[in-house]
């Protein structure tokens, strides 16, 4: 059993606030990512995870076991770093030995671990090599195979991926999943990447300026966005928001004007005061050809033809702008006319404060 | 590219270049030139006032043998080597250590040590003459091999801690937190991790220090008067002495004497492989 659950943690440098008070679980065997802009403590929270950073106030255990006070070396805890951190004079095997052999292992045991380690990342060929001479990808299994070794009941991940090269990281992702079902192990995994956060999350936890935004599996933060920030961060293109203002109708349904066109969304119960709010549109649930509730006309400004899917960014009568994913065959050229449907199940309305009071759940 | 490849200058340039080089070499070697020279001139030559002039003829077998034959220079330049090892091995030992915790350890007060080690280098030693001759004295290490080591390596360690701490904060600092959540210990991590690490540093350091140590004429003379510890710079003035103002043999001595550190330089000189950390992170 290896949860990780943090108190209220919070983290200063000097005056600065960095952490501002953290509550998480992370459940034995999940795969957690945090996620969130450059700069919002992602890294410092799992560098305290790991004891590499001080908890300036707070809980955290690991395993039912109080680790706030405790040095990283007894945490049990692996790590992956960002620049891999291989120790340039040795070789790969001794690589993934040395914290085994440094904490008193036989050496049949380490050969045979890393071996097995070797093995599962096909590193086999390598083992004689020093890190100078190996790729990227190369590397990075190194660091990887090192974390495993040890068969520590976390492991934590500090944006392994972001120095590798786009096909890389594709592969990488879908390998680390793998290993992830493999181990079963709690891993904890930092990325300012949401589409890696998307793809390999059991929950994800997105951050900004040292506070929890949200805390959900990755559908559950794509469809129900707590507030503003969570909507525009998941997702991609990222989510269309448009000033609207916002009147009770009848039959507890919310009269919205939108440029040219009026949408009736269904209030769901939930009672709204109405006026100034932000109506969130997602740019793949805009019908570019024109089915919807309610149609609205835009001006192409700008059309990227990707062939699976064409991204259109338009303009409203108003001025206000919106991105259109749209079918790959669908051939409007900039300054042409196009009618965009909108469907009233997929919208969100955000409050004054950017807290969401319906979410645009297609589930629903 | 800064400074522009010589290839590309104007002819002119190149010419000048390829004149005025070896000039400025010749000059800058001249003292050097010179000391050699005067030891392999014959004795007659110096009495004769033919001090920088062509040599009448090559003296050089005699003038060595003589300094082997009719002066303690062996043991002075044992003593020399007994003087430098020890001070060596000490004040880079030590400069490793004090750089490590300097380095890697954060705590109150660390900058201000840091600044302490760095400013006792800016202390003229002229000042610290008399107080160490009479701290020497007192601890019963006056005129000793021993007190001479002692001192040397309190006296580098300051410039060895700078050197090294300064190294220590070059190499990427995940090393250290990579293998302190592998459980390694501090001494391990030191020892097995930025130890292998820091051996251009170290090797760097060994030879300027073998130098500067082996070079001193002023300590040697400031704690050691007689001849069984007198190292081979000190050792040569009194050399002079013997033979009134035999220059030729004093520089066959100088030459002798100057041959170790440059043996030093030439071993050591493959270590001084920069990047050994490159390959550590991404690359």
């Amino acid at each position: 059993m290896a949860d990780v659950s943090l108190r209220k943690v919070k983290k200063q440098f000097g005056a600065l606030d960095v952490i501002k008070g953290v509550d998480l679980d992370v459940q034995d065997g999940e795969f957690c990512v945090f996620v969130g802009p450059s700069g919002c403590g992602k890294s410092t929270l799992l560098r305290m995870i790991a004891g590499l950073e001080e908890i300036t106030s707070g809980e955290l255990s690991i395993g039912g076991r109080d680790m706030t006070k405790v040095g990283p070396s007894e945490r049990g805890v692996a790590m992956v770093f960002q620049s891999y951190a291989l120790y340039p004079h040795m070789t790969v095997a001794e690589n993934i030995g040395f914290g085994l052999k440094m904490t008193g292992h036989s050496k049949e045991l380490i050969a045979e671990r890393t071996a097995r380690a070797a093995k599962m990342l096909q590193l086999d060929a390598l083992l004689k090599r020093k890190p100078g001479q190996l790729s990227g990808g190369q590397r990075q299994r190194v660091a990887i195979g090192r974390a495993i070794v040890r068969n520590p009941e976390v492991f934590l991940f500090d944006e392994p991926l972001s120095n590798l090269d786009a096909a890389l990281r594709v592969q990488m992702r879908t390998e680390l999943s793998k290993l992830h079902q493999d181990l079963k192990a709690t891993m904890i995994y930092v990325t300012h990447d949401q589409v890696e956060a998307m793809t390999m999350a059991d929950k994800i936890v997105v951050l900004s300026a040292g506070r929890i935004e949200q805390v959900g599996s990755p559908l559950e933060l794509y469809h129900r966005p707590n507030n503003l920030f969570v909507a525009g961060f998941i997702g991609s293109p990222k989510m269309n928001f448009l000033k609207v203002t916002v009147a009770a109708g009848a039959g507890g349904s919310l009269n919205i004007a939108l440029p040219g066109a009026a949408l009736q969304l269904p209030s769901h119960g939930v009672s709204v005061e109405g006026g100034e709010m932000t109506l969130g549109l997602r740019p793949e649930h805009i019908d570019a050809t024109g089915k919807g509730d309610v149609v609205i006309e835009a001006t192409v400004k700008l059309a990227e033809y990707l062939g699976s899917e064409t991204l259109f960014f338009v303009t409203l009568s108003d001025g206000s702008e919106l991105a259109v994913k749209a079918d790959g065959l669908a051939r409007e050229k900039p300054g042409e006319t196009i009618r965009l449907g909108i469907n009233a199940k997929a919208c969100h309305l955000f409050d004054a404060n950017g807290l969401a009071v319906i979410n645009g759940d297609l589930t629903r | 590219m800064f400074p522009t490849p010589i290839q590309k200058a104007s002819p002119f340039v190149q010419t000048a270049y390829k004149i005025v080089l070896p000039l400025a070499l010749v000059l800058w070697l001249l003292p050097l030139i010179g000391v050699a020279i005067t030891s392999v001139r014959p004795a007659s030559d110096l009495a004769a006032g033919n001090y920088f002039g062509i040599p009448s003829g090559f003296a050089g077998l005699e003038n060595y043998t003589a300094v082997f034959r009719d002066s303690p220079i062996g043991l002075y330049i044992l003593n020399s080597f007994k003087v430098t090892i020890p001070t060596v091995i000490g004040a880079v030992a030590l400069s490793c250590l004090t750089g490590f915790a300097l380095a890697v350890y954060r705590f109150k007060g660390n900058l201000l040590l840091f600044f302490m080690f760095v400013a006792g280098n800016f202390i003229p030693f002229q000042i610290l003459m008399v107080p160490v001759r009479d701290m020497t004295l007192r601890a019963g290490l006056y005129d000793t091999t021993l007190g001479l080591v002692l001192f040397h390596v309190a006296f580098q360690t300051g410039f060895c801690t700078l050197f090294m701490r300064n190294f220590i904060k070059g190499l990427p600092f995940a090393l250290i937190e990579s293998a302190r959540v592998e459980g390694v210990s501090e001494w391990r991590i030191f020892r097995y991790i930025v130890l292998p690490l820091m051996r251009p540093a170290i090797a760097a350091l060994s030879v300027l220090v073998f130098t500067f140590v082996w070079n001193d004429y002023f300590w040697a003379t400031v704690l050691v008067q007689g001849q069984h510890a007198m190292p081979v710079t000190a050792g040569l003035y009194s050399l002079n002495g013997q033979w009134v103002a035999a220059w030729h043999l004093v520089s066959a001595g100088s030459i002798v004497a100057a041959l170790p550190p440059v043996a030093m330089f030439f071993l050591m000189q493959r270590h001084f492989i920069a990047g050994l950390t490159l390959g550590a992170t991404k690359g």
